[in-house]
């Protein structure tokens, strides 16, 4: 009995971690395409300070009169554009978050399905190339939340970001940056190098 | 569509109006990879001055030797340099509106024509789609008067970039170089309007 629950439970964790592997490749390249938008923002930050510091009718460029309105304007709409694109990076972090979501969702959901089957020693059993079950479980358990977290995190600052708050995108970067948490993503990816021979194993 | 309509698609106002349309798709395109160009050298200069004031900085606090001295001229001919680089973008920056110019004046003799064919009544059929032909010299001159005040704009970045020891005012020059601020989002939109109702794109 054990052993079948035991197998059953193995192929799905075999699906999980594959798909962990995808999603944790696809979650790292959009957080890089987030990093040079994010520096695109800095930029632009800058941009409005230099304008906020200068009366354009104490320089040489007072004789195009309307020359602040404009490049105001200018400056809202490619800030506009960036917040956008952050906006939508912010969608495809989200269906990597829900894909992980449902995968542990389901493997926890077979898990209790299988319960009453499972002993203490089926569950804690572990070999040169399979970890164990109660192991397995936690770290996708652990992988999960650090992707809930870390997209609440970043959804949250990017909700406090406006084009014509200065104050706000000139901090972004810096905060942007401090919600990286290295720790936990090596983590993953040190798990993922745990159950290299379990998922080749069948 | 009638016969007349197509022949002056092929010959006459209708052709002249067609390949101006082109024209100045070409010249627009032509603008903003000059415009990329000169970003990139005005940027090289202010990071220039930036450096030379920081070596003045350093030297005035320390006694100076032949190495630094030697390290400072290197630094002014380089921005000559890239001064001089951002005279030939202007120059053929210039090219560019003249030929704007020109197209302008295109456009208003073929509207000075027509006014004399069809005797102040106009055409009874527009040449393309729906345009009478006084939109396409409408579009001609608000495109050029964009691309005019923004080269001037341009002349003047040129002249004070070199000399400007405010960080805050490079900073807007750069930034009034890269976002073009009088030539707005929509003239682009009224190229793709000119060049749809031409038909060099399909509806």
């Amino acid at each position: 009995m054990s052993r079948l629950a035991v197998s059953t439970l193995h192929d799905v964790l075999r699906k999980s971690f594959a798909s962990l592997e995808s999603s944790q490749k696809l979650w790292i390249s959009v957080l890089a395409e987030c990093s040079l938008l994010m520096v695109s923002l800095g930029n632009l930050a800058e941009q409005w300070r230099a304008l906020c510091g200068v009366r354009i009718s104490n320089t040489p460029l007072r004789g195009f009169p309307d020359l602040e309105n404009r490049l105001r304007s200018k400056l809202l709409e490619a800030t506009d554009t960036v917040l956008v694109k952050l906006n939508e990076k912010m969608f495809s972090l989200q269906s990597i978050r829900d894909s992980i979501s449902n995968q542990v969702s389901a493997v926890l959901q077979l898990y209790e399905q299988n319960a009453d089957s499972l002993d203490l020693l089926a569950v804690t059993e572990r070999s040169t190339t399979t970890p164990s079950v109660a192991d397995m479980l936690e770290w996708l358990q652990d992988a999960e939340r650090h992707y809930r977290v870390q997209f609440l995190r970043r959804k949250t600052l990017l909700q406090t970001l406006r084009a014509d708050d200065l104050q706000f995108l000139e901090s972004a970067p810096k905060r942007w940056k401090s919600l990286d948490s290295p720790g936990a993503q090596e983590q993953i990816t040190d798990t993922l190098c745990k159950v290299s021979f379990f998922l080749e194993s069948r | 569509m009638s016969a007349v309509r197509k022949s002056s698609m092929v010959t006459g106002s209708g052709r002249k109006i067609k390949d101006n349309a082109a024209d100045w798709h070409n010249l627009m395109k032509r603008w903003d990879k000059l415009n990329d160009e000169g970003f990139d050298v005005a940027t090289n200069i202010v990071n220039l001055r930036r450096s030379q004031s920081d070596h003045l900085l350093l030297e005035n606090s320390s006694s100076s030797s032949s190495s630094s001295s030697a390290q400072q001229v290197g630094g002014v001919s380089e921005l000559e340099d890239e001064c001089f680089k951002l005279q030939e973008v202007i120059n053929k920056m210039v090219a560019v509106v003249t030929k704007m110019e020109h197209l302008m004046k295109l456009q208003q003799g073929i509207e000075d024509l027509e006014e004399f064919q069809f005797k102040g009544e106009g055409r009874k059929a527009p040449l393309f789609h729906t345009w009478n032909t006084k939109q396409f010299g409408a579009v001609s001159r608000v495109l050029f008067d964009s691309f005019s005040e923004e080269l001037k704009l341009k002349q003047t970045i040129l002249q004070e970039l070199a000399h400007t020891s405010s960080s805050d005012l490079c900073m807007v020059y750069l930034s009034s170089w890269l976002h073009q601020p009088f030539i707005p989002t929509h003239t682009r939109l009224t190229l793709e309007a000119l060049l749809l109702e031409t038909g060099h794109r399909p509806l």
